[in-house]
């Protein structure tokens, strides 16, 4: 089905090449809040994406009917749109194939019922009841299919699972947190134990602190946002091209803490594999990052041709502004344990999660701030001391991840809204002197 | 395709379980449309159709709710079936009653008003126009991006319930702005008009395009932009704080918008979008602020993209004092969630398509223009600092302790406007911040904005709102 619809997008498409994508889902979730379960959907859908490309310049198109006439009247806007669009500068066409995706292990596995998943939740609220808490989160399973070919005889097809949870545990004023996305499934059981660890963690004993700087023990989570805003403030295509990324002029120079190396890595098994982006170009371990240097910024093929860097095949959208995107966020681990980075810790703050961060401040530094949140303990001698309320932080990320005194071996996975086919893999990591407001 | 009424009759007909309650169906066809130009050139131009079909059912306590992009008849009975499968589930690990408040059926239909369809104008057009508007602020080696975005939106929505209700609703939109980055050195830029994201947005057509007069701007903005890079920075310490219309329409949104949202109060969005400091207990007693602030939330003001005749419950538009003269004095509500504090459905329940679930949104948050001239206020202001259009945001996850970023500031030295400083950034608490408003502006400098990229729920739902705010004055305000 899905590369018959290609192939009849492609086949109408006209122009000088064509790409299409279609992607179609069967989404099920499940949201929940004081043990209970609030919304439940079941979605099914599919989406065809068209680009055509005229004299050099494009148009993109997209509908989510898909007779013949449907995707004729959409190729139609498409060819419009390029015909009074403008060639993009530097563009040499679109993506011409001939590497092999990569060999990846299955990335499909039957999911699980709506009643099968009511069932688990129903076990962990009554287990939540037995450590007086309850429990407010989101447990989602799909399954997606996605195809992607253009007028040069590309094909690309992969199916791929996702289950992802979120899970708050809450007693009284006091909350913990976990979350885990995966190829494989989840173990919300396990997510429910883990969050009322954190929320009943030094349950009663709380304390306020002035704001200052501390060094502070951030678990994955909370390094998934701040990157997730990196993403769109220093490695995307875009942010390069106009100037306001930190990477600007400093490719092949230090940026960062020597400890530090970040890849976009779509190919590790462990993590959220997917095998080619958009445009159909196979996906590889990108480095952004390498022991604390700036290697490349990610683009698509557009970009890749306009600032003369390697395809890094970040192409997720057809025809996005951001002009690359990772979205397979993967930090190298350290050699230590989380538990070991807060006994080393003579007096810090360790932060579970963070919240509404913003990256906008100043873009040039990565300055962001943004609050703690469902579970912040303030160490003291290296012991988790007393429970903290949320701060609030404003932080340059270019200078915290060059004071990084550790990392743990553990990695943990954390997804996002705005990635379907990703997110990031982080270890909790000790940062020196990090500004609380 | 548009599904017939009688089909979607059909569909709520076809739902056989002896514990229903309620159903809805709802349909959808969104069209967008984005022309972008950066630099010159074309940079995003991409127009979309999205339909869908979303049944919802509530049986015993557990709701239901299924969904496709599949519009036909058979795929709508499907979806209805499903729908009963999901909400069997929901009653496996649902334990707390449901109470609806009462709605009158109603059928009906309604459509935004418009003068030029975005549709009839052709893409070359908004193009040029686009290119015209961003062409002033080039040619300067430190502008590294000058670029213009206009947006066209519309959605039709048809609505059948088991109450006999069948509504036809058609929203059309459009935005425009522009926006220039600068780098000098480490030094980085930003300045839009008239407002950041692509631009301001109306329920209304071209028209309002050429109203914004983008080209007229382009000239000041890029005076603006390159007078920041050399600016002095906005000073840190407490100051009398002026906030721009534009900026302070973004405060109303994130301190007062989101925290009257009732299924936040009840927990209900703990998880991602977070709770409210606003607990029901606090209504008609807690003072959120001084006496001269009144908010209110409107559905019904014209040509706003947050207006609508009916919400996604079938419950029609309404105006209701949120802060009544500083005090806080209502929630946005729900069918589901205003019984559980002992009122009805206040109507803002909605959905970004038929496949999303209907929760609550802001409809229009409107700060209500007080009776002094902006003017008066800085003339009666000694020393303080004007702020306007927002640069950054973030705020806790009860809604209490915000930091703003706004790209433009001036001091304000004995009742002047003096000099320009860059990023500005302020934070506080809600309520002494609104405590601290000793001035609103009157109706001169009131303005509604568009705001098209609100974010709720899981899925991620981005809802339309808007926001009236004249300029305010707040006394002794942290700015870092």
């Amino acid at each position: 089905m899905s590369f018959d619809v290609i192939d009849r997008a492609l086949e109408i498409a006209g122009g000088d090449e064509a790409d299409a994508n279609f992607i179609s889902s069967d989404a099920n979730i499940t949201r929940f809040a004081n043990s209970n379960i609030i919304q439940n959907m079941s979605e099914i859908s599919a989406e065809l994406t068209l680009r055509v490309v005229i004299d050099g310049a494009t148009g993109v198109a997209s509908t989510t009917s898909f007779q013949r006439e449907d995707i004729a009247e959409m190729a139609a806007v498409a060819r419009e749109a390029a015909r009074h669009s403008l060639p993009i500068r530097d563009f040499t066409g679109l993506y011409r194939g001939g590497e092999p995706v990569p060999d990846l292990p299955t990335l499909h596995r039957t999911d699980i019922t709506p009643a099968e998943k009511a069932r688990a939740l129903r076990t962990m609220f009554d287990r939540g009841r037995e450590a007086g808490a309850h429990f407010a989160g989101s447990y989602g399973t799909g399954t997606s299919s996605v195809a992607c070919g253009n007028s040069h005889g590309v094909r690309r097809e992969c199916t791929f699972s996702v289950s992802e949870a979120t899970v708050i545990a809450i007693r009284g004023d006091e909350s913990g947190y976990a979350t885990d996305i995966s190829r494989r499934g989840v173990d919300i059981l396990a997510l429910g134990a883990e969050a009322t660890e954190k929320a009943t963690l030094r349950s009663g004993v709380h304390e306020k602190l002035e704001g200052e700087n501390y060094d502070a023990i951030i678990e994955p989570p909370a390094i998934a946002e701040v990157l997730d805003w990196m993403n769109m403030i220093a490695f995307s295509g875009q942010s390069y091209e106009d100037g306001s990324s930190f990477f600007v002029d400093h490719l092949g120079k230090r940026v960062v803490g020597a400890n530090f190396t970040l890849t976009d890595d779509a190919i590790d098994p462990e993590f959220l594999p997917f095998p080619f982006d958009m445009e159909g170009l196979p996906k590889r371990r990108v480095t952004l990052i390498e022991n604390g240097i700036a290697r490349t910024p990610v683009v698509d093929k557009a970009y890749a041709d306009r600032l003369g860097v390697p395809p890094t095949a970040s192409g997720w959208a057809l025809g996005s502004p951001d002009h690359g995107s990772a979205l397979h966020l993967s930090v190298a681990a350290g050699a230590t344990t989380r538990d070991d980075l807060i006994r080393s810790t003579k007096r810090g703050i360790w932060v579970t999660r963070f919240n509404y961060v913003n990256g906008f401040l100043e873009p040039k530094t990565a300055m962001m701030t943004g609050t703690t949140r469902d579970g912040t303990f303030l160490i003291r001698d290296g012991e988790v001391a007393a429970r903290l309320p949320n701060l609030r932080w404003t932080q340059s990320m270019v200078e915290a991840f060059s004071r990084i005194d550790g990392l743990a071996r553990e990695r943990r996975r954390t997804g996002t809204w705005s990635n379907p086919f990703g997110g990031t893999i982080a270890p909790a990591m000790k940062i020196r002197d990090w500004h609380f407001a | 395709m548009r599904p017939p009424r009688q089909q979607l009759e059909d569909a709520l007909k076809s739902l056989r379980d002896p514990l229903l309650r309620y159903a809805d169906v709802r349909y959808t066809a969104t069209q967008n449309q984005h022309v972008r130009v950066r630099n010159g050139e074309v940079d995003t131009l991409t127009s979309t159709v999205d339909r869908a079909i979303g049944v919802r059912v509530l049986v015993g306590n557990g709701w239901g709710f299924a969904a496709s992009s599949d519009t036909g008849e058979a795929s709508l009975m499907r979806t209805a079936q499903r729908a009963l499968e999901v909400a069997a589930a929901s009653n496996l690990a649902s334990s707390e009653k449901i109470v609806l408040s009462e709605v009158e059926p109603h059928v009906a239909t309604w459509q935004s008003h418009f003068e030029k369809d975005p549709w009839s104008i052709p893409l070359e057009r908004k193009i040029d126009h686009l290119l015209q508007a961003t062409e002033p602020m080039r040619g300067d080696p430190r502008i590294h991006q000058a670029s213009g975005d206009i947006s066209s939106y519309r959605q039709e929505k048809i609505f059948a319930s088991t109450i006999e209700s069948y509504i036809e609703q058609t929203t059309t939109e459009m935005g425009g702005g522009i926006e220039a980055l600068a780098l000098h050195g480490d030094e980085f830029q930003r300045r839009t008009y008239p407002n950041p994201f692509g631009g301001d947005f109306q329920a209304a057509g071209w028209e309002f395009i050429e109203r914004l007069d983008l080209a007229a701007k382009g000239s000041q903005i890029r005076d603006e932009v390159l007078a920041l890079l050399a600016a002095p920075k906005a000073p840190g310490g407490r100051f009398d704080l002026i906030v721009g219309s534009s900026q302070l329409a973004l405060q109303v949104h994130e301190s007062c918008g989101h925290p009257t949202e009732l299924d936040r109060a009840l927990g209900l969005e703990i998880s991602l979008a977070g709770g409210s400091f606003l607990q029901p207990p606090m209504l008609g007693e807690f003072r959120y602020g001084s006496d001269l602030v009144n908010i209110v939330a409107d559905a019904t003001v014209p040509k706003s993209i947050g207006s609508f005749a009916f919400d996604d419950d079938g419950v029609p538009a309404q105006r209701f004092p949120l802060i009544d003269r500083g005090i806080f004095v209502d929630y946005l509500t729900g069918r589901d969630t205003a019984p559980v504090i002992g009122r009805r459905s206040n109507g803002t329940v909605r959905a970004e398509s038929a496949a999303r679930i209907p929760i609550i949104r802001m409809t229009n948050i409107n700060l209500e223009p007080g009776t002094t001239p902006l003017e008066e206020i800085i003339a009666d202001t000694r020393r303080g600092i004007f702020v306007d259009t927002n640069k950054s945001w973030s705020i806790d996850d009860v809604r209490l302790n915000f930091q703003f970023g706004c790209e433009i500031a001036y001091e304000i030295d004995n009742g002047r406007l003096g000099r320009l400083l860059r990023n500005p950034v302020y934070g506080g608490t809600t309520p002494d911040f609104w405590r601290a408003c000793d001035a609103v502006a009157d109706r001169s400098s009131w303005q509604i904005w568009g705001v098209p990229n609100c974010g709720k729920g899981d899925p991620m739902q981005t809802m339309r709102v808007a926001h009236g705010a004249p300029a305010a004055r707040f006394r002794k305000v942290e700015m870092f």
